[in-house]
Order: C-alpha cells, then sequence, then structure tokens
C-alpha cells in the first residue's frame, strides 16, 4: 500500500475557495485530523482521500443542524469514523479478518514503559500502518482519536460509545498489542 | 589542560558525527504510541485534491445556513 508523501505540509490547497468563510475554516482547522484518521483506520491512501471529501461534504450540507452539545472537532469525528466503519463493514462482508484477541496481547512481551525507537522515519508511516492494520476496529480506532491532544477522555468515550475508565483499560491493551505489532515491523 | 582540550574536541567530534548520523537516518524516540502517531500525522500531508473536489461538490449547493446554536450564543 503507498503511502502520502511525506514532508509536504505546504501542498495543502488554500481553502478559501470553499464555500463559506464558516466552512473554509472548519475545513482549515479539522482536515488534517480527519484525513489522518480516515487514512490509518482505513490503510488506502485513496480511499482516505475520498472519505474525508465525503466526510466534508456531509458537514457541509448539514452544518445547520450542528447543536454546539460536542465540539465541531467531535462533531466531524462521529460523521467520519461513522463514515469509516460503513466502508470497513463492507469490506468485512467480502472479505474474513481475523484481528487477534485479547488473549494473545495479554500474553504477549511489549516494552509498553519504555520509548519506542525507530532508526529511519522516512519509512515510519508504513511502520505504523502495518501495526495498526494488526489491531481490532476498536483498538485502532481508540489510539487514533486519544493521540488527538485535543480530545479528552471523556470525548474519546463518547465517540466510541464507551466510559472514560472503559477507555482508559482498553487502551492499555490497544497500546500493548501495537507495540509487539510494531516491533515486528522493523 | 591541553589532553582535556583535545578529549573534548575529539568527544565533540563524536558527538556530531551521531547527531549528523541520527539526522542522516532519521533515527527518532517517542515516549509513547500517541506521540509517535502525532509525529506521523503532523508530517503526514493532506491531498490538496480534497479541497479541490469539495470547491467543486459545494459549489452548485447553497450556502450553508448558520447553525441555531451559532445564532444563539455566537
Amino acid at each position: 500500500m503507498s503511502e502520502p508523501a511525506a514532508g509536504c505540509e505546504s501542498v495543502e490547497a488554500s481553502p478559501a475557495g470553499l464555500a463559506s468563510p464558516e466552512f473554509s475554516s472548519l475545513y482549515e482547522e479539522n482536515n488534517r485530523a480527519i484525513y489522518y484518521l480516515a487514512l490509518r483506520f482505513l490503510g488506502d491512501p485513496q480511499k482516505a482521500e475520498d472519505a474525508t471529501h465525503d466526510v466534508f461534504l456531509k458537514a457541509f450540507r448539514k452544518l445547520d443542524q450542528f447543536r454546539g452539545e460536542a465540539s465541531m472537532r467531535t462533531w466531524l469525528y462521529r460523521i467520519a469514523i461513522n463514515h469509516c466503519q460503513n466502508l470497513r463493514q463492507g469490506w468485512h462482508d467480502r472479505h474474513v479478518f481475523s484481528n487477534a484477541d485479547d488473549a494473545v496481547w495479554d500474553n504477549a512481551v511489549a516494552r509498553t514503559d519504555s520509548p519506542l525507537r525507530v532508526l529511519e522515519t522516512k519509512e515510519l508511516g508504513q511502520r505504523i500502518q502495518k501495526a495498526l492494520d494488526g489491531l481490532s476496529d476498536e483498538y485502532r480506532l481508540l489510539l487514533l482519536l486519544v493521540a488527538d491532544e485535543e480530545l479528552s477522555y471523556e470525548q474519546v468515550g463518547t465517540l466510541v460509545e464507551q466510559s472514560p475508565d472503559a477507555v482508559r483499560g482498553k487502551l492499555h491493551r490497544a497500546r500493548k498489542a501495537f507495540a509487539v505489532l510494531f516491533e515486528k515491523t522493523a | 589542560m591541553k589532553h582535556q582540550s583535545k578529549l573534548s574536541q575529539e568527544q565533540q567530534a563524536q558527538l556530531a558525527g551521531t547527531e549528523q548520523q541520527a539526522q542522516s537516518t532519521g533515527a527518532r524516540e517517542f515516549a509513547s504510541v500517541e506521540e509517535m502517531l502525532r509525529y506521523d500525522a503532523a508530517h503526514t500531508p493532506v491531498p490538496p485534491d480534497i479541497a479541490q473536489r469539495l470547491q467543486k461538490s459545494t459549489g452548485d449547493l447553497p450556502a450553508p445556513k448558520t447553525s441555531w446554536w451559532k445564532r444563539l450564543f455566537g
């Protein structure tokens, strides 16, 4: 699976031509977060591009329905998660996925408390993708959401329909599982 | 003193070499999975095509109304 070219942060198109100032700023502030979630959740740059477009188009159409009960970022994540899960569900119907269950991670030896070292960041994206691909959808989503510093555990919990305590508990296992899988990609 | 100074120079050269190697190979250490993902996200470019496609897709649609929540609370 090809990776988007790294190190080109300045190539993002200006959203100035988008339909309204409100929508432009919505896109500007959130496009990276939504694209990254779609990319790493779906594991395919083209599907992630399509998904990001579709998510923002849905947001554009529903902007007047935004009730302010959640942050805009959380609201967009909700749309993105539903969209990506629907896409993944379609794949699940056509393919058999065998995600390792928790028992595997419980018995695995991973240095979750020690730093993750990489000798070459050039291929970091590919290694991260491989590790994430080995996780269940739930763990993958959890790690991606918790990595967003704008989200609290409460907000992550709302998005994954779990209590904050459950999020913390599952996060520990998700980190461990990721560390095991990441080491294998070296 | 001279000996110390020479040692220091050697150490500095060694350190510089190590740093250079680290830069050339892109070696890096992350304290957590989340930190690694944040680094990856920051270095993953968003395709400019998305904004262009959105511009086309939303071009024919009426501009969104400001949400009632925003009208009330700004």
